[in-house]
């Protein structure tokens, strides 16, 4: 369980983030939308220990202020938004720093083969050897990924909870590994862990969430399940933006939905 | 581990992207290189002494026909140039591994010690010592004796690269330009002020001064290896435990700390490694520039980035470079000696603008 109290985060001076109750449980995808600037990634920096700030945060139980970061990396792993590298490193060698820590869960002597089994999971088969400086935008993130899942491969360990934290893992990808990406979401929630996920697509949102936190300006505009949260007016006043939920485009506009993938 | 890779394609296929078994192999040759690089410095130079002969007589207890050559060729070989070797390689595999720990450390395969002022902040640091250690610093050679070239080399080694750091780094992103112009601005503060001493100095000092900025081995004595050989191998030991760091902080200073690095104490312990092993270096041999940029970068280019190994082999090849062009220096103008320096930048400047050539649109200015 991670647990979040009245978290604050200013920088510059500026207040970012303010009041912020939040909590991730188990076995749940919490999703966090909300619009440009409304202080998405602050929060989810100040939840994986990145950024100061006020209030209290608890990682399964434990105060976070109070952790190193190799304990930290124990119970969480973080897909940043994008990450660029410094030196030529192939796919391998990127997706293995994610067992620097060395507690990535999965049985003994399994670890020299993760990288491979992570890879094949994120579609990213037969990439091994390249060079991650060369691919696609999306085919880093999808790489990142690997490197993540790596890191907390075991989503239970020494039976606690671990988490993914995941700043819109989706953003630069095309149809079938966005729904490949929140698949491997949902089954890390399944098999006991925890996900929080910064979305944008409000159909993916609705789709995959147990719980959605919308944020605006800094502070959390509502909380709860997709059927409670996501309304005509809630849209409207956080995203500024006259929309109607489940509404079919008139005439023989195509449209087309996540939620229609067999 | 050679038989597997060469017996065994199906285990290679397996692995695909993992370079580590290369890195074993080329780490592997370059301790035989660096053992031949030693054989050849042993044996070359200008004096006709045998070392086969010396080393012979040692081992075997052969005596030769000529007893009196034989005094002068092991006075050559065991106080000239054994000292010289061992301070080649020291130095050369400082200079080399803290090109490549600084290029981790700035997450920039361009920083090295000689270019961004690094090697200028120890000079100063070192002609400080050298022209007012009689004078006002009287008090201060008094108490530290020999070590106290050697750690003033590091402190003004270490104030360059703090200062340099902070001028650079924001929030844990290192800009190249600006890392390159601080260096440029910090490299001219600290010959400004090396000038300011340069010209206090009498005549004696002036002329060992001006031979020591151009980089030279030729000054190696089992004394100086006695006071910077222990800082040199203390900081070398301590490098490779910044290896995995290193490698984590490639993908910047934020996720690194995620994967559980604790990336302050990683930075720290790099500087203060970075400026120990420069500042000693520069203390025994002056200014040799460009083993730091040259070695990593070839290195990177055959066995990869990951610095578990490439901080090994770093160490070995910048030791059997600089041993080589030692010889170079020693025996192209004989019986005069060329500053080590000199080779050193002609070999590296061009190589450097090749790296540079070869990056143009890759790397952002």
């Amino acid at each position: 369980m991670i647990e979040a109290r009245d978290v604050s985060v200013d920088i510059a001076g500026k207040p970012i983030v303010s009041g912020v109750d939040f909590h991730a449980r188990p076995g749940e995808i919490a999703a966090i939308v909300g619009p440009n600037g409304s202080g998405k990634t602050t929060f989810l920096k100040a939840l994986s220990g990145e950024l100061a700030y006020t209030g209290r945060i608890a990682l399964n139980g434990r105060d976070l202020c109070a952790m190193k970061p190799v304990e930290t990396a124990v119970h969480r792993a973080v897909l940043p938004q994008a990450t660029t590298l410094s030196f030529p490193f192939t796919v391998r060698e990127v997706v293995k720093l994610g067992l620097v820590g060395g507690r990535s869960g999965a049985l003994p002597g399994e670890d020299a083969r993760l990288p491979e089994r992570a890879l094949a999971r994120v579609d990213l088969d037969g990439f091994a050897g390249r060079f991650y400086q060369e691919l696609s935008g999306g085919e880093q993130q999808r790489v990142q990924l690997a490197r993540v899942l790596c890191q907390v491969w075991a989503p239970v360990l020494d039976g606690k909870p671990r988490y993914l934290f995941l700043d819109e893992p989706v953003s630069s990808l095309d149809i079938k590994h966005q729904l490949i990406i929140m698949n491997i979401a949902r089954d890390f929630a399944r098999r006991g862990g925890g996900v929080v996920a910064i979305l944008h697509d409000l159909n993916l949102t609705a789709m995959y969430a147990d719980r959605i936190f919308v944020m605006h300006r800094g502070r959390l505009a509502a909380t709860g399940s997709p059927q409670d949260v996501l309304s005509d007016d809630l849209i409207e006043k956080v995203f500024d933006c006259r929309l109607r939920v489940g509404v079919l485009p008139a005439g023989n506009m195509p449209f087309v939905l996540p939620q229609s993938a067999a | 581990m050679v038989d597997q890779l060469i017996a065994c394609p199906v285990m290679a296929r397996v692995s695909e992207g993992d370079r580590s078994g290369r890195a074993r192999i080329v780490i592997l040759l370059l301790c035989l290189g660096l053992a031949a690089a030693v054989f050849l410095s042993l044996t070359s130079g200008a004096s006709d002494a045998s070392a086969v002969t010396v080393i012979g007589g040692y081992l075997f207890g052969t005596v030769p026909d000529d007893a009196a050559l034989s005094a002068r060729d092991s006075l050559i070989v065991y106080d000239i140039r054994l000292p010289r070797i061992i301070l080649g390689m020291l130095v050369g595999a400082a200079l080399a591994v803290s090109g490549a720990v600084m290029q981790g450390l700035f997450r920039n395969p361009l920083a090295d010690p000689g270019l961004i002022g690094v090697s200028a902040g120890s000079s100063l640091g070192a002609v400080a010592v050298i022209v007012l250690g009689a004078t006002i610093l009287a008090p201060v050679t008094a108490v530290l004796g020999t070590l106290a070239l050697p750690l003033a080399a590091f402190c003004g080694g270490l104030a360059t690269t703090l200062v340099l750091y902070q001028v650079a780094t924001r929030r844990g992103q290192t800009s190249v330009a600006t890392m390159l112009l601080a260096g440029i601005a910090l490299a001219a503060l600290a010959m400004a002020l090396t000038g300011i001493l340069i010209f206090m100095a009498d005549d004696r000092q002036l002329r060992d001064l001006t031979f020591w900025q151009l980089g030279s081995l030729g000054g190696a004595t089992w004394a100086k290896i006695a006071s910077v050989g222990p800082i040199i191998v203390t900081a070398l030991a301590a490098m490779p435990f910044l290896a995995r760091g290193l490698n984590a902080l490639a993908l910047g200073e934020a996720t690194a700390g995620h994967l559980g690095i604790p990336v302050q104490r990683l930075k720290y312990t790099a500087i203060i490694g970075v400026s120990a092993a420069v500042g000693a270096s520069v203390a025994v041999s002056g200014g040799i520039g460009f083993v730091g940029i040259v070695v990593p970068h070839l290195l990177r280019l055959l066995i990869g980035p990951d610095n578990r190994y490439l901080l090994p082999a770093s160490a070995l090849l910048g030791a059997s470079l600089l041993l080589l062009a030692d010889a170079v220096a020693r025996t192209i103008v004989a019986p005069a000696e060329l500053p080590i320096g000199i080779v050193t930048a002609i070999a590296g400047a061009p190589f450097f603008l090749w790296i540079l050539l070869r990056k143009r649109g890759v790397i952002d200015l």
